[in-house]
């Protein structure tokens, strides 16, 4: 099973210590400035001089990289595939693919939406490799949502693997005792039905043990709750914040104004 | 005034045919560390969640008579009001992670969490009881990933940690190796020391013989017996209604059918005392 169900790595850097609101800040004003700003290399320019050097400072580069490497470009270069060729923009045509007329517009404008989408993901991931989830929940609890609301997060995020497992076992089981887990597809899907409900009574059961567990450690008690962390809230975060809000109404007026 | 004081409670999940408990009166003194045995099936759980107030502030069904802790009953209070006096660790140690934290430190702090202990005192509380339950370098793993025994320690040290007078443990050595068994009973028992009222339904005889102060014998829902280890541990009337009892009183009562254990000295429970029985008995 996995030792780590979270994305985030433990390190020390000022990007670490920053207030997780902080940071949802400014992935919000990254994005909002990559999507909205008229000019057209503004997005090259957000990954070149703000999120490349953050994931340097934050002393998550490789894992960073690896991330983008792996996940991001990928999955961007297949929006960017599709929105080159699909796109029945402009007259200039560069190449003929069989039918498909890639023209200088299309690339151009499926190159800049990339760039958007790629900013957006990239943003998010280093906000999750420098946040951890209970840190933000704490904070987020602290200023106000719900307790049973990050509860519900946090566990759900930690259980997909937990039901992961439970799904093998049982089909170890139940393969054990003669199921057909494996040919023909049609075969295979019947063969399903059998694990719906020990998957399904098993998480019930599971469910209500939990819930008196959870009883057991006052989770319903109505004194005030603490906190194990101290999520750090400086000066400097709350002007951090200022100022990325001034950026994002910045960007939202520039973009109403031209429009 | 005994702190606990149970008074003829007899109970019925909803889907059951006939009670689960029947009119079980019991006392228990402050510091008192009293152990409750039965075949599967007794209700040795149900008594448990009946004194840590889920019967039946959770698990609805028909509910008669009082459970009493330290002046307060359990049927006037709510259950998250009940569970800051009585903690209980349950039978299965697997589901009773918060599933919400990422280390153990984290998970044991939870309940600390959850009921507005500060900061500082969270700390060394929850170093302090990972320090008496031996987990102290199980900190920085994630709950999920330990195993079996571990995971019963964990869940153990989490309600320890919430410091509740009436200690209510559910088989809590079952995943555990003999060697840990050993520490667990010990440390209960120091805890008995110190005043915390401990109630633990356990299958292990020699253990419950050298370290709780009274047992009570369980058998379809209703009080068989109720005495000292030494009383209750080695009556006749265990092996008929079907209790598991200790090898060594089993061999001891087969050596006295056999004349090789002396009528006058009482059956034993643990190893030293059959040692010390056969030690005495003159060979024929
Ligand atoms: N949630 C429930 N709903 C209905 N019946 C239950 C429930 N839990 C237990 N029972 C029934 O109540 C009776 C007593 O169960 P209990 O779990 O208290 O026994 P136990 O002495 O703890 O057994 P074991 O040694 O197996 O843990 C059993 O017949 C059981 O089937
Ligand atoms: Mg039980």
């Amino acid at each position: 099973m996995h030792e780590r169900l979270s994305f985030h790595i433990k390190r020390d850097s000022a990007l670490h210590r920053l207030n997780p609101l902080t940071k949802i800040f400014l992935v919000l004003a990254l994005i909002l400035v990559a999507f909205l700003n008229p000019w057209y290399w503004t997005p090259h320019l957000l990954v070149l001089i703000a999120i490349t050097p953050l994931s340097l400072l934050a002393r998550v580069g490789a894992e960073y990289f690896r991330a983008a490497a792996r996940l991001i470009l990928p999955a961007v270069g297949f929006l960017f595939l599709m929105q080159a060729f699909f796109q029945p923009v402009g007259e200039e045509i560069l190449f003929q693919f069989y039918f498909l007329d890639v023209t200088r517009e299309s690339l151009m404008f499926a190159f800049s939406n990339a760039m958007r989408i790629f900013v957006m993901v990239s943003a998010f991931t280093l906000f999750l490799l420098t946040t951890h989830p209970s840190e933000l929940m704490s904070d987020l609890t602290r200023r106000g949502l719900p307790g049973q609301f990050s509860y519900v997060i946090i566990s759900t995020l930690q259980i997909l693997p937990q039901i992961q497992a439970r799904a093998q076992t049982t089909i170890a089981a139940q393969r054990s005792r003669g199921l057909e887990t494996e040919g023909h597809f049609i075969k295979r899907a019947g063969s399903l039905i059998p694990l719906v409900g020990p998957l399904v009574l098993g998480s019930l059961v599971e469910v209500e043990e939990r819930a008196i567990a959870i009883e057991a450690r006052g989770f319903t008690s109505k004194s005030l709750k603490t906190s194990l962390h101290d999520i750090p809230d400086s000066s400097i975060d709350k002007a951090l914040r200022w100022a990325l809000a001034v950026i994002a109404i910045l960007s939202i007026t520039l973009k109403l104004w031209l429009s | 005034m005994a702190f606990v004081n149970l008074q003829n409670v007899t109970y019925q999940y909803p889907l059951t045919k006939s009670p689960v408990l029947q009119d079980i009166t019991l006392q228990i003194e402050e510091g008192e560390f009293v152990a409750i045995i039965g075949p599967n099936g007794a209700g040795k759980s149900t008594l448990c969640y009946a004194l840590g107030g889920f019967v039946p502030h959770f698990f609805k069904g028909e509910f008669s008579g009082m459970v009493e802790v330290a002046g307060k009953k359990s049927s006037d209070a709510t259950l998250d009001e009940w569970v800051l006096t009585v903690g209980l660790a349950f039978q299965n140690p697997f589901n009773q992670i918060s599933g919400a934290k990422y280390t153990v430190f984290e998970e044991i702090a939870f309940g600390l969490e959850n009921t507005g202990v500060p900061r500082e005192e969270m700390k060394s509380r929850v170093e302090q009881a990972m320090a008496q339950t031996g987990i102290t370098d199980l900190s920085d793993r994630s709950p999920y990933t330990l195993s079996g025994g571990q995971q019963q320690r964990v869940a153990l040290t989490s309600i320890l940690v919430m410091q509740p007078r009436l200690l209510v443990l559910d088989e809590p050595t079952s995943q555990l190796d003999p060697i840990g068994t050993r520490e667990v009973f010990g440390v209960i028992r120091a805890m008995a020391e110190r005043g915390m009222t401990v109630v633990m339904a356990e299958h292990k005889m020699e253990w419950i013989a050298q370290f709780a102060d009274r047992v009570i014998a369980l058998k379809d829902g209703a009080t068989l017996l109720e005495g000292t280890p030494q009383e209750v541990l080695t009556s006749d009337l265990l092996t008929e209604n079907g209790f598991g009892i200790s090898r060594y009183t089993s061999v001891a009562r087969e050596a006295r059918r056999r004349k090789r254990w002396r009528a006058d000295v009482p059956l034993p429970v643990t190893l030293d005392q059959a040692a010390e029985g056969f030690a005495f008995t003159p060979p024929s």
